[in-house]
Formats: C-alpha cells, sequence, structure tokens
C-alpha cells in the first residue's frame, strides 16, 4: 500500500457538515484507494463502529428505529450559525442529553455511566460566545425533565429536586451531575416500586390498612439503619430483618392492635416511603 | 491446606485455628546392625524421634505428615503418668500405631508422597499427657533409597479460638416462626418482603453511590481571614 500513496492537492474543506473532510493523497487523475481506505478516511468506520456500540449497550426492542433516531441525532447536532438559533439548539441538546441517560437502565452500570458522560459533553458544548460547561440552570432543567416522564408525585419530585439542585450561576462538575442524574432516575424506580408495594398491601380493596403500612414501612426503615455502611454483614442483617417471617410477624403483630381502624391512601404510603428513600440522598453543598 | 485423612472422615475434624504443637523433630536414623563405619548395609528401617517441651505434656489429637517413600509406620509414645511427678525415669514407652501401612506395594510409587493424618481415635491407646514421640518407618524395597516423612505436626486437642468479632445479633438468630394463625387481612408475606427487599437495594445503591464532589456553594475564598476582619 505504501507505494501506491502519491501526493494530491486537498480539496476545499465542506461547510455545515459534520463529517471529517477526506484528505486525500494519491497521484493526480487516478484514484487507486481502496473502498476500506474510503470509509476510513470518511469517519464512516468510527461513526458505525460507535452506533453499533451504543446499540450493544442500549439493547432497544427496535432495532431500526433506534438506529434511524441515532443518526438523526447525529446530524442535527452540527453547528448552525444564527444567535436566534441558539435557545433552539439548547433545547436540542437538552432532548438530546435526556435520550442518552434513558438509553441504559441504572443497573448497567459501565453502559448508564458512559451515557451520562456523554450527556454532559452534549450539554457542555454550547455555543460559540460562551464558556463550555453545564451550568446549574441546565442541569436542574435536565433533572425536572427525567423526574417528569416517571409518575412520581410533584411533592416527591420537589423534595429531591431542593437536595440536589444546583444555583443556575454554579458551574457543574460531572460527579455532581452524575450523582443527580442517578438519584432522580432511581427514585423513579423507588416510587414504582413503593406503588407495587402498596398493590399488594392494600389486596386489590384499593385501600390498604394503615397500621400493616407503618409496620412495614418501620421495618425498613429499621433496616436501613444508621449503621456503617462499609461492612458486609449490613447485607446479612438487613436479609434477615426484611425476610418473609419477620415481615409477617411485624404485620401480624401490627393487626392486633386495637386501634381504629383507618386506612392510609397511596399519596400518603408514597410521601412516606420516598422519604425513606430521600433521607439517604446526600444534599449537594 | 488440609491434607487428606487416609480414613474416610469422622466427626471430629481438626478446627481451622489449632495450631501445630511446638516440638523438636529429629532426622531420621537409619538403624543399624554391626560397626557403624563400616557396615554399608541399608537396614530398611528408620526412626525419627520427636521430642516435646518437657514440662508441656501434650494430649494429642492429630498426627500429620507428608510422606516420602516410607512403606511402614510404627508410633511409640512416651506418657506421663500423674503418678510418675517426681520420678525421673522409668517411663514407659507404649505403642500407639503398629505397622501401619502408607504404601499398598513399597516398590512401586502408590502412597509415596502422599499427606497423611492420624487421628486419635485410629491410634490403639490413649495419647494423652504425651511426652515423647518416636515413629519407626520401614521400607522393605530396595527400590527407594532414601525414605523419611516430612512435614510432621502435632496438633493437641481442644484448642478453640473464639471468634471475637462475632456480630451479637447473628448468635441470637431467633427461630423461623411463622405465625400460625395469620390475621385475614395480612397480605402475602413473601411478595411484600421481595418488594421492600428491592426499595431497601435502591436506597442502599444511592447510600453507596455518594459523590465526594462539591460544588463549594458556601466557600468563602480567603477574605474572612481572621486577620482581616479585626482590622475592621
Amino acid at each position: 500500500m505504501a507505494a501506491c500513496e502519491k501526493r494530491r492537492s486537498a480539496p476545499a474543506p465542506a461547510t455545515g457538515s459534520g463529517l471529517v473532510e477526506p484528505v486525500r493523497a494519491g497521484v493526480g487523475g487516478r484514484e487507486p484507494e481502496s473502498e476500506a481506505e474510503f470509509l476510513l478516511q470518511a469517519g464512516v468506520t468510527s461513526m458505525v463502529r460507535e452506533a453499533l456500540l451504543k446499540v450493544l449497550e442500549a439493547r432497544p426492542e427496535e432495532p431500526v428505529s433506534f438506529l434511524a433516531s441515532y443518526f438523526e441525532k447525529l446530524v442535527l447536532s452540527g453547528p448552525q450559525g444564527g444567535a436566534a438559533a441558539d435557545r433552539h439548539r439548547q433545547q436540542q441538546r437538552l432532548v438530546r442529553a435526556l435520550w442518552y441517560v434513558r438509553l441504559a437502565h441504572h443497573s448497567h452500570r459501565t453502559a448508564f455511566h458512559n451515557n451520562v458522560s456523554m450527556a454532559y459533553e452534549c450539554l457542555s458544548a454550547r455555543g460559540r460566545r460562551k464558556k463550555p460547561g453545564v451550568n446549574g440552570r441546565i442541569y436542574s432543567e435536565l433533572l425536572r425533565k427525567i423526574c417528569q416522564d416517571g409518575e412520581a408525585p410533584e411533592e416527591v419530585v420537589s423534595s429531591l429536586l431542593t437536595k440536589i439542585q444546583c444555583r443556575d450561576h454554579e458551574a457543574v462538575p460531572f460527579d455532581v451531575f452524575r450523582y443527580g442524574v442517578l438519584s432522580c432516575v432511581v427514585l423513579l424506580e423507588f416510587v414504582a416500586k413503593a406503588d407495587t408495594l402498596y398493590d399488594i398491601l392494600d389486596d386489590g380493596s384499593g385501600m390498604a390498612d394503615k397500621r400493616v403500612c407503618h409496620a412495614v414501612l418501620g421495618t425498613l426503615e429499621d433496616a436501613l439503619g444508621a449503621s456503617d455502611f462499609s461492612v458486609p454483614i449490613r447485607y446479612l442483617e438487613a436479609g434477615s430483618k426484611l425476610g418473609p417471617d419477620c415481615l409477617a410477624l411485624a404485620m401480624d403483630k401490627a393487626l392486633l392492635e386495637r386501634k381504629i381502624c383507618s386506612s392510609m391512601n397511596r399519596e400518603e404510603f408514597l410521601k412516606k416511603a420516598t422519604a425513606l428513600f430521600i433521607a439517604k440522598v446526600k444534599p449537594i453543598d | 491446606m488440609e491434607p487428606p485423612a487416609p480414613n474416610p472422615g469422622h466427626g471430629a475434624g481438626r478446627p481451622m485455628a489449632t495450631r501445630p504443637a511446638p516440638c523438636t523433630v529429629r532426622s531420621p536414623v537409619a538403624l543399624q546392625v554391626g560397626d557403624v563405619k563400616t557396615d554399608l548395609a541399608r537396614p530398611g528401617v528408620a526412626v525419627i524421634d520427636v521430642a516435646l517441651p518437657p514440662a508441656q505434656p501434650l494430649d494429642l489429637q492429630e498426627i500429620v505428615f507428608k510422606n516420602s517413600y516410607t512403606a511402614f509406620l510404627t508410633v511409640r509414645v512416651q506418657r506421663r503418668h500423674p503418678c510418675d511427678v517426681g520420678r525421673a525415669s522409668a517411663r514407659k514407652w507404649v505403642t500407639c500405631l503398629w505397622n501401619h501401612c502408607l504404601m499398598p506395594s513399597p516398590h512401586t510409587e502408590a502412597g509415596s508422597q502422599d499427606y497423611f493424618s492420624l487421628f486419635r481415635h485410629q491410634l490403639l491407646c490413649d495419647v494423652d499427657q504425651v511426652t515423647a514421640v518416636r515413629l519407626i518407618l520401614r521400607q522393605p524395597s530396595p527400590v527407594w533409597l532414601h525414605f523419611t516423612l516430612e512435614e510432621l505436626r502435632l496438633y493437641p486437642r481442644g484448642q478453640q479460638s473464639l471468634q471475637t468479632d462475632f456480630p451479637s445479633w447473628l448468635s441470637h438468630l431467633a427461630p423461623q416462626q411463622q405465625p400460625e394463625n395469620l390475621h385475614g387481612g395480612v397480605p402475602d408475606p413473601e411478595k411484600v418482603s421481595t418488594e421492600v427487599q428491592q426499595l431497601w437495594v435502591l436506597t442502599e445503591m444511592i447510600r453507596a453511590n455518594q459523590t465526594a464532589a462539591r460544588i463549594g456553594r458556601f466557600d468563602v475564598d480567603g477574605c474572612y481571614d481572621i486577620n482581616l476582619l479585626s482590622y475592621t
């Protein structure tokens, strides 16, 4: 291959394209470059490779539409001129960052971490006149948008956001960004699971007994406890406290109490349960 | 590394925390008939003497060693009786293992380099208060010129070290009690338990992922230094 490399004048750089400009080296008039070389120089190889990696990480149910929206967003992220388009572009960036965050479930730790970094980078790239970086305003907006998708009640969301939000003017480092995003995503899952728990507790009747709810939430609070969290023995302890026997005993004991039989509705239960969760979220300072 | 015992295991195992008793193992001495210096015949019998610290007679639990081409083993122990205290001599040697076969076929390799473990219940006599141990090795085959026992260790009886950092709740586990007559209104504990455990996991996750990064919202950059303040 080295023998075929000859000099040729480079073409004028293309405008408005997000692709890498092809700089070709070949003899004037003849183009002996192979197809592989062309793809490499056009930047197509790396782009397709990235797209495939994203598909593997996200494992969507509709790969074709996933890829279509991926390439669409890639095209839209190209530079567009004009000050009026700034706001529009910021909205686009927000939407794109949101899409990144939703690609992988938070339990796929590496994939989720990668996606959050890509979202951070996407939000950091600001317009030509502004300095790069994520400021508090766009970070808070992103968090609010993430929470809007789930079915978390407004109160719960706002109490979490007060803990992890940043002021508009503050610069948000990546660790804080990741923590905030993770908290929101996990909160949504927590609310969903607490909802399921309420469905179990009410036995389909729509209203759960207040004593039983208190017993269950009390056991959970006890298991979350205050002991140091680096010791694995805590997991054993929590496992034994949250086993079916202990819970059955607690619920049975609660029902034996001679209190006026009242019920707890879903909102109150969710509020109490998420209060336990939010108490463990470290506020940002 | 746990050496395998020659017999299938009885319930009496050695506790993990036991350490071998301190003893002095002498190198094997071959039995010689006739003049030591001129007679070059190899008799095929060697004796290993193990001396224990004189003031600490041992209650033997186990003898562990690695074989090195010894075919048969006889073990004799010298015991101290309570009535012997004060008497310097006339301690008797007692055979506690007689002609134990270590290699099923002395000419071949089988068992020649195995690990062996002899428990007190396999021995012929009581091995409490032992002051000295003598191992008599026999190798009738002319194939193996040198034979011995390696890594000889004696384990005393009854050393149980308590684990000190045992959490108290683990030793006070309540037995599984299923309340026999659950009230009709109690929801299924299995399902409740599953969900509650998942809630716990999510909360633990967020607690474990706390970030050390700070925005530094209320940090000041030194203009509230005490020296400067005192000038106002």
